[in-house]
């Protein structure tokens, strides 16, 4: 078990600098750099030459690399052209906010998505399979980003919670939390949804496997409820193959909360990334997708280790 | 992330019901009218203090400190908080008195003497006098701090002399005569000295007033004060209790007791925060689709939309005219030749262009200087008939082969370039002209046009000032915003030494009509040769909310923001 968990510790980190490394290249590459991006159109040749001196952008790409790659190992990730502050200041409370959207996205999407794919996988007849069925099918061919358009728009309509942002300038009666959660709601639905049905339609299959597994044929022939066999016994094995693909879906989770961010104006390491991007900010590009990387590492990791307990043949 | 923006915008577009009748603004007031802090047109009690409103912008700042940051948010966050020695009125284009409430000139218009108002005082309460001038500029000339201001600050490439007469009075004197005066101080916001002199001294200004830097550490002459700034989500600024502009009747400046600025990415999201009434004021003029969206909102009262006019520029199309560019290239006998840009212009007919383009909200325009700049436009501008039969001839005068190729670079998510570089393209083509649409990232356009790597290119130059001076950068051939052939080490044309000569001497002029007579025949040798096509300026409209009493719109950078302490709300 020790050697599978430093595996996967290996694995994370190979990734969390293969994605930054990469971003900060590419983002090199790219047309364009910082200096005559902010400056514009109008400045003199020389302001731009001088800014892209003072930048270090100036430099050989090896030569950035190199310089950027001494100072990440000591957690220096270096300074945002942009705002001119040192990216490990600017990404923790970005990372927070992100990471305060996905959980709760999660959180729902999970408390909705189980449940009904039970409910939907351990019944074979009547209308409600059929109706949870079809909704998770609408969901499912609707990606986050419509969705959040559709909330947005109905948010707007109604009027009933924010369009966005992720705090009210003034704090509301009820307090900030509550104004937090209702803040949350177009945001986390919008990510929630599409998930909840990935979720029930996972869910309903490994029960649907689960239910004819002939433990199960046994306890119910010996007149156990089907209920209670359903959620205490059938549920234990149908929740493996859910468990098991938790972390790639944590995955499809953040890139998926970083453009519901950029629509919501939730002040996420998505919008944080997005202004980064068009500002040809290297360092900074390079911290957001590393933090992003890490996210996934971490998910996935959790998600492994968590299966290797349960079923000891991933461990091999 | 541009595709998913993209797909956005035209998503909650799409979702937008449209209206179907112009509602004129109760508020608006017609381009340019009036000065002072009067009540806007159609406001029929004066406005009264209190209340707070809240607008947008698009990003984050870059800093708080407008010396060392160019970025759209930094200069917006100086316009409320910070002030300048004189104003130039947005909606007259005069100069005005601002903090400094008088001057004069010597003879030969070198020198200045400004006489600053008394009993001004910073945010923080301390008194402003000429040190905290001369300190500014000092800051700007410095080599350190590498200001994006200090090239906006100097007279025939050098900076001006800064003294301290007393502490109410200070002397500018110009590198050289300087026809526009004082006018050039509108550029530069007077920061205070015994807040950043240790910075300056310690050579660390340019990292000074940073976005970290707490609120109750900034301090400015402006009509508020920053209270909180949350990165990502919004800046609150507060009145400043120590405001020095009052009303023509007494009456302390601003209106406003809060401002708030929420970041909010796109205009989409901007129109259904406005509608829904969590938005008073949008960032930027409406584009043509979302005026047509906006408007069953302003006829059912929930907003208003504001007529500014025409704008002061219009879009331009232009080719690389770099010589040698082309060499080795084919093309190269026809591309940069005067003739093949005569012919384009006259191929292109404007009011189908207005109409596919701007929804017919726009003028058709023939030269550098729009109809609405009435200060300099040149009357005699020639209009240019739509005549593809003569557009032809001309191609086939200069042996340009049928089907002849050229590619026209445009910014990429500009629905309006977009638009307009694939209307140019279809009426090319009926002259026989094919035309590649390159649609590229803002900042990779810059790029190409910066190593003269293009054919053709179809851009928006921001200009907001109507004074030619301020766009010498444009019409003189070592300016870096020359757009056909930037920062030349000498003139390319002997039509571009002209114009050098002609925007030189119109520069040194202190003599109001001979600089209006000289840059009519800047325009005239412009229009000859064409450098850049022009098809039309657009008309400009701001949304603001319904709860809006008083404001002056004008053609801005920020429409509406620009004059913030004239802005009221009713209560």
């Amino acid at each position: 078990m020790r050697g599978y968990i430093l595996r996967r510790l290996a694995f994370a980190l190979f990734l969390v600098v293969a994605v930054s490394s990469a971003s900060l290249i590419l983002t090199e590459l790219a047309p364009g750099d910082y200096a005559s991006g902010a400056l514009g159109m109008r400045a003199r040749p020389e302001a731009i030459e001088r800014a892209r001196e003072r930048y270090g952008l100036n430099r050989s790409l090896g030569e950035q690399y190199r310089d950027w790659v001494a100072h990440a190992v000591r957690f220096d990730f270096g300074t945002s052209l942009l705002y001119d502050r040192p990216v490990r200041e600017l990404i923790p409370e970005r990372a927070a906010n992100t990471a305060v959207l996905a959980l709760t996205a999660l959180a729902i999407a999970t408390l909705v998505g189980l449940p009904l794919g039970v409910v939907s996988g351990s019944r074979s007849g009547g209308a409600v399979p059929h109706v949870i069925r079809a909704a998770s099918v609408v969901l499912l061919s609707m990606p986050p980003l419509l969705t959040s358009l559709f909330l947005v728009f109905v948010a707007a309509r109604t009027g009933w919670v924010p369009i966005a942002g992720m705090r009210s300038a003034a704090v509301p009666e009820g307090g900030a939390f509550v104004d937090l959660l209702k803040h949350l709601v177009v945001p986390a639905a919008a990510i929630a949804l599409p998930l909840a049905a990935m979720f029930e339609r996972l869910q309903a299959q490994a029960m649907r496997d689960a239910i004819v597994q002939p433990f199960v044929v046994a306890t119910l022939a010996r007149g156990v409820s089907r209920r209670r066999v359903v959620w205490r016994d059938a549920l234990k094995v149908a929740l493996r193959p859910v468990a098991a693909v938790y972390g790639l879906v944590v995955g499809t989770l953040l890139s998926g909360s970083f453009a519901v961010e950029v629509i919501t104006a939730w002040p996420g390491l998505g919008r944080l990334m997005l202004d980064a991007l068009g500002a040809r900010d290297v360092y900074l590009v390079a911290g957001c997708a590393g933090t992003g990387a890490v996210f996934l590492a971490c998910a996935t990791l959790a998600s492994d280790v968590a299966l290797a307990f349960v079923d000891p043949r991933v461990r091999e | 992330m541009t595709g998913h923006a993209r797909i956005v915008r035209r998503s909650i577009a799409g979702l937008l019901l449209a209206g179907a009748t112009v509602v004129s603004a109760a508020c608006g007031s017609p381009n340019r009218a009036g000065s002072g802090s009067t009540p806007p047109a159609g406001q029929k009690s004066a406005p009264t203090r209190g209340g707070s409103i809240v607008g947008s912008v698009r990003a984050d700042p870059a800093s708080f400190n407008r010396l060392v940051a160019a970025d759209r948010t930094s200069e917006l966050v100086s316009v409320l908080t910070q002030a300048k020695l004189v104003r130039v009125n947005k909606t007259t284009q005069q100069v005005e008195p601002w903090l400094a409430e008088s001057w004069t000139a010597d003879r030969d218009g070198r020198r200045y003497t400004l006489t600053l108002r008394r009993g001004v005082t910073f945010s923080d309460g301390v008194p402003f006098t000429s040190d905290d001038v001369v300190f500014t500029f000092a800051a700007v000339y410095d080599a350190k701090v590498d200001s994006v201001l200090a090239d906006a600050m100097t007279v025939a490439g050098r900076p001006m002399e800064v003294v301290a007469l007393d502490p109410q009075t200070v002397s500018i004197a110009f590198a050289a005569p300087f026809g526009p005066g004082v006018r050039i101080l509108d550029n530069l916001p007077i920061l205070p000295k015994h807040k950043l002199e240790p910075a300056l001294q310690a050579g660390t200004f340019a990292k000074a007033w940073t976005t970290s830097t707490p609120p109750a550490d900034l301090a400015g002459l402006g009509p508020f004060v920053l209270h909180e700034y949350m990165p990502g989500q919004r800046m609150v600024f507060d009145r400043n209790p120590h405001y020095w502009r009052t009303t023509t009747d007494g009456a302390a400046l601003p209106y406003l007791d809060r401002l708030t600025v929420e970041l909010i990415p796109d205009q989409n999201a901007e129109m259904l925060r406005l509608d829904a009434g969590q938005l008073d004021v949008m960032n930027e003029d409406l584009t043509p689709d979302a005026y047509g969206q906006m408007k069953q909102a302003a006829r059912d009262g929930r907003i208003q939309l504001v007529d500014i006019g025409t704008a002061i520029q219009a879009d331009s199309f232009w080719f690389n005219l770099k010589p040698g560019a082309f060499d080795g290239d084919p093309r190269a006998g026809w591309l940069q030749r005067d003739e093949l840009r005569h012919a384009i212009s006259m191929a292109v007919d404007r009011k189908a262009f207005i109409d596919a383009v701007f929804l017919g909200a726009a003028e058709a325009v023939y030269g550098p200087t729009s109809p609405s700049n009435k200060d300099w436009y040149w009357t005699g501008t020639p209009t240019v008939p739509y005549d593809p039969a003569r557009a032809k001839a001309l191609l086939a005068s200069i042996g340009v082969p049928p089907g002849a190729r050229f590619s026209v670079l445009v910014q990429r998510g500009r629905p309006r370039f977009e638009r307009g570089a694939a209307f140019i393209r279809d009426e090319l083509k009926k002259v026989g002209l094919t035309v590649d649409v390159v649609a590229l990232e803002g900042n990779a356009v810059v790029q190409r046009l910066l190593k003269a790597r293009y054919d053709a290119a179809y851009f928006a130059p921001t200009i907001t000032d109507t004074d030619p001076v301020n766009q010498q950068d444009f019409f003189m051939s070592a300016g870096p915003f020359h757009l056909w052939n930037m920062a030349q080490a000498k003139p390319a044309t002997d039509w571009e030494r002209h114009i050098d000569e002609l925007m030189q001497r119109q520069s040194a002029s202190t003599d109001a009509a001979e600089r209006k007579r000289l840059f009519d025949e800047v325009q005239r040798t412009f229009v000859e040769h064409e450098p850049v096509i022009y098809f039309a300026a657009r008309h400009l409209y701001v949304a603001v909310s319904s709860r809006i009493a008083a404001m002056k719109p004008a053609d801005d950078l920020f429409p509406v923001l620009w004059a913030p302490d004239e802005i009221a709300v009713r209560r």
